[in-house]
């Protein structure tokens, strides 16, 4: 049943608009009848109109000014439509605690090791009956103060923020007056050390905050990778690369043969093999390169991805972050993107036994840019 | 008395005893909330942090953020016996091994997907309807913080379970730190704890992501709300509505089983998406390695227009003194979100200064009635769009054949051209739509009737529009227009002035204040306020006109 603030149901009033007259002259206005006139009396609920803290500035009262029903819902008029709305509302309820016991069945019951049969249901199935819990719930609940509750327009006035002057100053003076009762403003020696104590808390935390990486040499980190004069480049799997293992047209990434050399950031080289003739080395690199093998750095000097994505036939890198691209057959030089650097390109040679080995550590530091980077 | 009421007056004596909380509780349970759709935005991102709370202490149940490497032994087949980090390897135990741990991973992230378009939808909304206008700065600020809040929460979390995809976002994250001028080194050391990717990250991360951030969003959401129930809510304009009331329903009962009702249908919402659609499948991407990247990488969605704007930068970079300032990584990474959150947590002041206009506004404004602000967050926005856009640059090169470069260079152009096109287009949509509010309002509506005077002339009989509906276009009641001649252009005292008129209606001359915006909104058609034209002769339909929420 609907109440209605004066504690008659709607239909009640609804039926018999002459019982609710003088008492509920502004409460009972609906519909497109509803003028200023009746909008502006006050409700006749007298419990309501309280006199908080909240109105400062308006002399009216802050409790809200509840007016009936605009145009009665099919549920204000009939007892059959209001008990039909209470089972919809009550029929969401169930489908909730349905929804709740199909979660657990499932739960318990249905298959959901990667191992088993039909495991990919499982998610699905859960997900299924907690959205019916939930939204069982939270339909019936939007239902019910839809189509049961009372339907209100309530008004309720709003309260002013600004305080009058007087409280103002009034503050405004009890801050100055405790300020000089603190004798701050007088007693300078007081005010100056207290600055000094207070001040130099500020930098309590910073040595802690030091700590939290080794700071020492902290350009070296950043300017040189593992590579060294005769380290080998190998896999992944720590194989080393011989030449010939690569076909023509093909890229493999290879590692420094160090301890813990597959997982460092700075290191990732690639290995390409194109035609010698395609090799357009740059001034000085003339030996860097073995036989139409050329290594350079795998990590973009924009913001550090590995530029891995190799077009065989125009020798195009493509760095699937930012699509800077670089031209692997000229040096590996800048063609597009907002990379600004050449990839670092690092000098390799074939030892004895025939396998790729690094003729020294990268000549410039490899990946993004940074402060102290002088070129 | 029933006993259930029984106990509550127990309870009630009880608490207020001690506490003499019946007037306040009283006055919070009348507390009237104006009812509006749009007024939900605000709502689905609290429900959705709160949603985010839940199962992300569930995930910490399960989750263990280190570095620390193990060999896989899970039952996910194709990764048996590769070695990860502990922080992969128990987001996959989460995915496959925990039951119903996929179901909560995915309605976790998925809540914050959403958690983060509500907020920013509702700081649209926000914005095009004034709503951050005085006494409401300070919430619009908060509100700010929330959304940069928001962004560095999503980040640490899809950052944590240390994947290929999420190792590549820490790769640019902290190049983009190596990148800024002087202390960057010393920064990207300290929160890497030395050389990325190092040991430490994701532990830091781990702390930020679960005690620092969350703290910080759920003082700002409950300072938000508490301005939001201490200033009340705004309105729009309609019938009964004006700046010193709210017209709704109250808290209890109705708003509140609305409100909670919407919560769980929220959820409802997020577990079904949680399970049928799956989100940041780690497994597929496999663990990290520095020298490993698939084509076709994206963010979370709330990081593409950074991602978007690094995408489309010049290759800039100046060396100088034997230093290097990139430019093309910190313009478009640190500068560019700088400026825009600045600009956007100082817009309340901006426009009370180009409007010269301070005082308290509690009615909404609608975006048509404000062509110029509305025109700069249209412009603002097609500018996130486009970055949004050159985010994704890749996938739509892919999908729609069409080359990178050309996607890039276009926009490139793009980004400047089409934020004053949209400046323009949007500004001459409100005033279209100005005029049509106005051929409704004074003209009325068409009844397809044509009359025939006895002079001979033939004019159109039209209908008076509803006056509630009448009063929400125009924002004051009908009798409150002041009588100016139909057609005669407005003239007289300016903004802000006050003039008698004559009223029609109810009799004696009246003080009104004269609106004529001027500067800044001056593009407001002042030509609403006039009376109905004289053809419009028959009396306005019955009914509330606006179709009230049912």
């Amino acid at each position: 049943m609907s109440e209605t603030p004066d504690g008659k149901s709607i239909r009640d009033r609804l039926r018999a608009p002459a019982d609710t007259g003088a008492a509920n002259s502004g409460g009972d206005s609906r519909g497109s009848d509803v003028t200023d006139a009746s909008f502006q009396q006050t409700d006749s609920r007298a419990e309501l109109a309280s006199h908080g803290r909240d109105e400062r500035q308006h002399s009216a009262p802050s409790a809200p000014v509840a007016h009936a029903i605009q145009e009665p819902r099919k549920a204000d008029l009939s007892e059959a439509e209001a008990r039909s709305a209470e089972r919809k509302v009550a029929a969401l309820f169930v489908l909730s605690f349905l929804g709740v016991i199909g979660f657990v069945v499932t739960f318990f019951v249905a298959p959901f090791k990667f191992t088993e049969r039909d495991n990919i249901y499982f998610t699905p199935l859960l997900a299924l009956f907690m959205t019916l819990a939930l939204a069982g719930i939270g339909a019936g609940a939007v239902l019910w103060a839809k189509t049961l509750m009372v339907d209100e327009e309530a008004v309720q006035e709003r309260h002013g923020f600004a305080s009058e002057i007087e409280e103002r100053d009034a503050t405004g003076q009890a801050l100055v007056q405790g300020f000089e009762q603190t004798g701050l403003a007088r007693r300078s020696l007081l005010r100056n050390t207290l600055l000094l104590g207070a001040g130099s808390l500020a930098l309590l935390p910073l040595p802690l905050l030091l700590d939290l990486g080794p700071y020492a040499h902290k350009e070296d980190r950043f300017r040189t990778t593992a590579w060294k004069k005769g380290v080998r480049l190998v896999r992944r799997n720590g194989t080393p690369i011989r030449i010939g293992d690569l076909a023509l047209g093909s890229l493999e990434t290879a590692y420094p043969d160090v301890p813990g050399g597959v997982q460092m950031a700075d290191t990732p080289t690639m290995l390409i093999r194109m035609r010698p003739e395609e090799l357009k080395p740059r001034k000085g690199r003339e030996d860097w390169s073995v036989d139409g093998h050329i290594a350079y750095s795998v990590i973009c000097t924009h913001l550090g991805c590995p530029v891995k994505l190799y077009e065989q036939q125009t020798h195009h890198l493509f760095c699937p972050c930012h699509q800077s691209t670089f031209d692997a057959s000229n040096g590996a030089k800048v063609l597009f993107g907002p990379a600004a650097r050449n990839l670092p390109q690092l000098p390799i040679y074939v030892d004895d036994e025939g396998y790729f080995v690094a003729k020294s550590d990268y000549t410039e530091p490899v990946g993004p840019s940074f402060w102290e980077r002088k070129s | 008395m029933t006993v259930l009421g029984k106990g509550a007056a127990g309870t009630g004596k009880w608490v207020d005893d001690r506490l003499g909380s019946s007037n306040f509780i009283r006055r919070s349970l009348n507390k009237v909330f104006p009812d509006h759709w749009s007024f939900m935005l605000g709502e689905i991102a609290l429900y959705s942090f709160i949603i985010l709370l839940l199962t992300g202490t569930y995930l910490t149940l399960f989750f263990d953020a280190s570095m620390h490497e193990v060999v896989y032994n899970g039952s996910y087949i194709p990764l048996k016996g590769v070695t990860m980090s502990q922080a992969y390897a128990s987001t996959l135990n989460i995915s496959f091994d925990v039951r119903g741990g996929l179901l909560m991973r995915q309605i976790h992230h998925w809540a914050a997907l959403l958690f983060l378009a509500s907020i920013t939808v509702h700081l649209m909304r926000v914005f095009f309807t004034g709503a951050f206008r005085k006494p409401r700065e300070l919430n619009w600020v908060i509100g700010t913080l929330l959304l940069i809040t928001g962004i560095l929460e999503g980040f640490a979390g899809y950052s944590l379970p240390d994947d290929l995809l999420s190792g590549t976002g820490l790769r640019i994250a902290a190049s983009i730190t190596e990148s800024i001028p002087v202390i960057g080194t010393w920064a990207s050391i300290l929160l890497f704890g030395g050389e990325f990717p190092g040991t430490s990250i994701v532990g830091r991360l781990y702390a930020i992501h679960i005690l620092l951030i969350p703290g910080l969003i759920l003082a700002l959401i409950t300072f938000h709300l508490m301005m939001i129930w201490y200033q009340k809510h705004t309105d729009f304009p309609g019938p009964r509505r004006t700046e010193h009331n709210v017209v709704g329903s109250r808290m209890y009962p109705v708003y509140a089983a609305k409100a909670g009702g919407f919560f769980f249908l929220v959820f409802a919402v997020l577990a079904l998406l949680g399970g049928l659609a799956q989100i940041n499948p780690i497994w597929l991407y496999g663990p990290y390695d520095p020298s490993q990247v698939s084509a076709g990488s994206q963010p979370d969605w709330y990081m593409g227009f950074l991602d978007g704007s690094t995408r489309l930068m010049p290759n800039w970079e100046i060396h100088a003194f034997s230093h290097t300032i990139p430019i093309n990584v910190i313009l478009p990474t640190v500068v560019l979100p700088g400026i825009l959150f600045n600009l956007l947590g100082a817009w309340p002041w901006i426009e009370a200064r180009l409007t010269k206009d301070h005082d308290y506004h509690n009615l909404l404004d609608r975006p048509r009635d404000k062509p110029r602000r509305t025109a700069i967050g249209a412009m603002g926005i097609s500018f996130y769009v486009m970055l949004l856009i050159a985010g994704g640059n890749d996938i739509i090169a892919s999908i729609f054949s069409i080359s990178v470069q050309t996607i890039t260079h276009t926009l490139r152009v793009a980004i400047f051209v089409v934020p004053p096109l949209v400046y323009w287009a949007t500004k001459r949509f409100c005033l279209g739509l100005q005029r049509a509010d106005d051929e409704l309002v004074h003209h009325g509506i068409e009844s397809g009737t044509i009359r025939r005077l006895p002079s001979g002339e033939f004019v159109e009989e039209t209908v008076g529009l509803p006056v509630p509906y009448q009063i929400t276009l125009t924002g004051v009641e009908p009798s409150e227009r002041p009588a100016l001649h139909a057609g005669e252009p407005p003239e007289g005292p300016g903004y802000g002035d006050k003039q008698v008129v004559e009223v029609h209606g109810n009799g004696g001359p009246v003080v009104h204040e004269v609106r004529r915006p001027r500067g800044f909104f001056r593009d407001k058609t002042i030509s609403r306020k006039e009376p109905l034209r004289p053809e419009a002769t028959m009396p306005p339909l019955e009914g509330t006109g606006k179709p009230r929420a049912k």
